[in-house]
């Protein structure tokens, strides 16, 4: 037996398994709004509608069920009276007032909001519910603003998931199977995680996990210890600090996180650097 | 009553004493648990852990039992800290629309119903004055509760009703989710009320305490006529009605009605939705109030209640008993709060002459005052009340494991009479535990957890 077991709600909501870090608490966690080291939160957007599937990060209609195929392709403008697009204000060249912004792939100049604020009161009012969403009538790749001819706009009246799942008592601390299907919350993470690990200049992706560890000062003020992009983590390595640089050969590089992330970064166990198994060739391959 | 055996109450005496403020221990048939005050927290846990755990709150080492807890993991800072709320929105009043009876109970609070004062029935344009405070500041999607109490609220029925359809419209126009409630001693309900408090889902409470012989002697008119017959009848029609409107009954234990199960039997028998009950801690006279030994008896009846509750529980079958339904729900969700109640807070008593109390039991009680419906809620004594009452200021309440499941007690209670009820409170609540620990294995799915593995 586990040393401690959380049993009710608040216990669960705040355990933290031994080993975890800090950031896998959902508290402590960067992915509330874009993916994180955890999971793709905003997966959990794609299945709120009962009958479509949205896509995860924009208003664009992905899949429909049977019956509603003429919502295929659209894209959903309103919920329940709430926009869920805006336009994108500002300055076009030194001195001018701002405008309306718009350009060849986004001739209407708006922008879509976050699934998870634009939806915040639906969800809470609404859930179990039907709702009014209204669609452009015609399929719609590119961002498309709010017509002021309803005509132009299709509507349905769609139920909205319960975002918690349920148990006789109520709300559990847990995310609705509904919402997410085995291997959907961690399947987009490829992306941000080989790139913008390297990326992301002020180490967002790694802000909850500490990127600079064994640190000493040295005489002269400057520190020594160890860069979590280094490739020689152990205490063999002499200690220094290795700039970031994209093209120092003892750095992990993009080629290294697109390739084997997993043995360059090693997952955090018990708060040791893991060693883990590479996956046979072919294996790792993401599917196409 | 089953007899005058208390051992199961003996024993939630011992096992529920305070020791530490940080950790309550317990331990059932399916393992050890212990509770996090910080969050109200519950996790079943190892041997190893915890004795260490008992060793330490034994030897009252706070010092200890922090270290124990930071090397589980579970050393967060505080989720209550000593910051009382802050001039919180009025969200729910209830109005004593008459204060007046027509009972003559010798440990009401409202001393049979006029607190004291000349009996008066609360004017309309006062009611309607409570309504649009109530909803003045409640937006869309937002719950607000209205409740008649009083004295017997039914002596003023028009105003119950003028004021019902003035809530339900103004909460309607506003996107405001309202919840309507009337507590009554039940000799005036009529066949028409059942279908006025059915057609807006009221919570109606009926006060009764016992079975007739029982109930007359605690609850007889102010002639000394027992009132348990005409109750029961003029309750019927409710009973049988009762489908958006839930009609619970609410014991009040004195020394003279200790036989809880066969009084709660009998409720829910008669079809109630939900049997509740609260121990008489301070009464104006002090008549009637419970000591030591009757809380012993009562806890007692209340955890054969509970066994009860468990056994029907186990077996897939109801038994509304509420205060048994609540702990579970609360200690499920890991509760946690530094009040007792709203008092005070979002929640307010209005006098029939309009003045504003911290609840229904301070009113006309300078103790409680909060403003008037004029001038608004008084917020610097609102702020005063908030700052003194908060739990982290009371004795003994800051050193104690039940301070977030209890929230320091009744502040009508407290203040009247003190807090003569603490080993009856913890003794339920680690009964509570116990059960909550036992169910969640036995009967997942009542809390919705996924069954139980291995």
């Amino acid at each position: 037996m586990k040393k401690l077991d959380p049993k009710n709600l608040s216990a669960q909501l705040h355990y933290r398994a031994a080993g975890n870090p800090p950031g896998t608490l959902p508290s402590s966690a960067i992915s509330n709004c874009f993916p994180g080291l955890e999971f793709d939160f905003r997966n959990v957007w794609r299945r709120i509608f009962v009958g479509i599937e949205m896509h995860e990060a924009d208003n664009y209609v992905m899949k429909v069920d049977r019956g509603l195929e003429h919502l295929l392709h659209r894209r959903l403008l309103r919920v329940d009276g709430h926009p869920l697009v805006v336009p994108v204000m500002g300055p076009q060249r030194p001195g001018s007032a701002p405008i309306q912004l718009t350009n060849s792939a986004n001739p209407d100049g708006i922008t879509f909001m976050e699934w998870s604020n634009a939806l915040a009161e639906v969800l809470h009012a609404k859930a179990g519910k039907k709702v009014r969403c209204e669609f452009t009538k015609e399929e719609s790749p590119l961002p498309a603003g709010i017509p002021t001819d309803k005509k132009k706009l299709v509507v349905a009246d769609l139920e909205v998931r319960h975002f918690f799942a349920r148990g006789p008592q109520g709300q559990l601390a847990v995310i609705a199977e509904e919402l997410a299907q085995p291997g959907e919350l961690t399947q987009g993470l490829c992306s941000p995680w080989q790139n913008d690990y390297r990326e992301c200049a002020c180490y967002y992706w790694a802000a909850s996990r500490p990127d600079y560890v064994s640190v000493e000062q040295g005489p002269q003020g400057t520190s020594i210890g160890i860069n979590w992009m280094q490739k020689e983590r152990g205490p063999e390595v002499p200690q220094q600090y290795i700039l970031d640089n994209r093209s120092d050969s003892r750095l992990v590089s993009y080629d290294d996180l697109f390739r084997h992330w997993q043995e360059s970064l090693h997952f955090q166990i018990e708060g040791r650097d893991s060693v883990s198994v590479p996956l046979p060739e072919g294996d790792g391959e993401p599917p196409a | 009553m089953s007899g005058p055996d208390a051992a199961q109450a003996r024993r939630l005496f011992a096992l529920s004493l305070p020791h530490v403020p940080d950790v309550h221990l317990y331990q059932t048939q399916v393992g050890q648990h212990l509770l996090v005050v910080n969050g109200s927290r519950l996790f079943d846990v190892d041997a190893e852990a915890s004795d260490a755990l008992d060793r330490a709150r034994r030897d009252h080492d706070g010092a200890e039992v922090r270290r124990l807890l930071e090397a589980l993991g579970v050393s967060e800072a505080p989720f209550i800290d000593d910051t009382p709320v802050q001039s919180p929105p009025v969200r729910a009043l209830s109005l004593a629309v008459a204060q007046k009876c027509n009972l003559g109970c010798t440990y009401c609070y409202a001393q049979q119903g006029d607190f004291g004062g000349p009996a008066r029935n609360m004017p309309l344009q006062t009611a309607l004055d409570a309504v649009d405070l109530l909803l003045r500041d409640a937006g869309r999607g937002e719950r607000v509760n209205l409740s008649f109490l009083g004295g017997e609220p039914l002596f003023n029925r028009a105003v119950i009703r003028a004021a019902t359809e003035r809530a339900v419209e103004g909460a309607r126009a506003k996107g405001v989710s309202l919840t309507l409630s009337l507590t009554t001693n039940g000799t005036l309900l009529t066949e028409d009320d059942a279908a006025f408090l059915e057609e807006h889902g009221f919570a109606v409470t009926v006060s009764l305490d016992g079975l007739q012989e029982t109930h007359d002697r605690l609850r007889a008119f102010k002639g000394g006529q027992g009132s348990f017959a005409k109750v029961m009848a003029h309750v019927a029609p409710l009973l049988a009605r009762q489908r958006q409107m839930q009609v619970t009954a609410r014991v009040t234990v004195t020394p003279r009605n200790l036989e809880l199960r066969q009084t709660l039997d009998a409720f829910v028998e008669q079809g109630f939705h939900a049997v509740g009950f609260s121990p008489m801690l301070s009464s104006p006279t002090g008549r009637d109030e419970m000591g030591h030994a009757e809380l012993e008896l009562m806890l007692e009846q209340m955890v054969d209640c509970g066994q009860e509750f468990e056994r029907r529980l186990i077996a897939g079958r109801r038994y509304p008993f509420s205060n048994m339904v609540n702990a579970m729900r609360e200690l499920h969700k890991g509760t946690h709060r530094p009040y007792p109640c709203g008092a005070g807070a979002g929640y307010l008593g209005v006098s029939a002459s309009g003045e504003l109390a911290a609840c229904h039991r301070f009113v006309g009680d300078e103790e409680g005052a909060m403003g008037d419906l004029v001038t608004g809620v008084d917020r610097e004594r609102q702020a005063r009340w908030l700052t003194e009452r908060h739990v982290h200021r009371q004795e003994p309440c800051r050193s104690c494991w039940a301070r977030y499941l209890c929230g320091g007690g009744c502040h009508h209670e407290v203040i009247q009479r003190g807090r003569p009820a603490c080993d009856y409170i913890r003794g339920w609540l680690h009964y509570c535990l116990e059960a909550y620990s036992r169910l969640s294995q036995a009967r997942p799915d009542y809390f919705g957890l996924p069954p139980a593995s291995g």
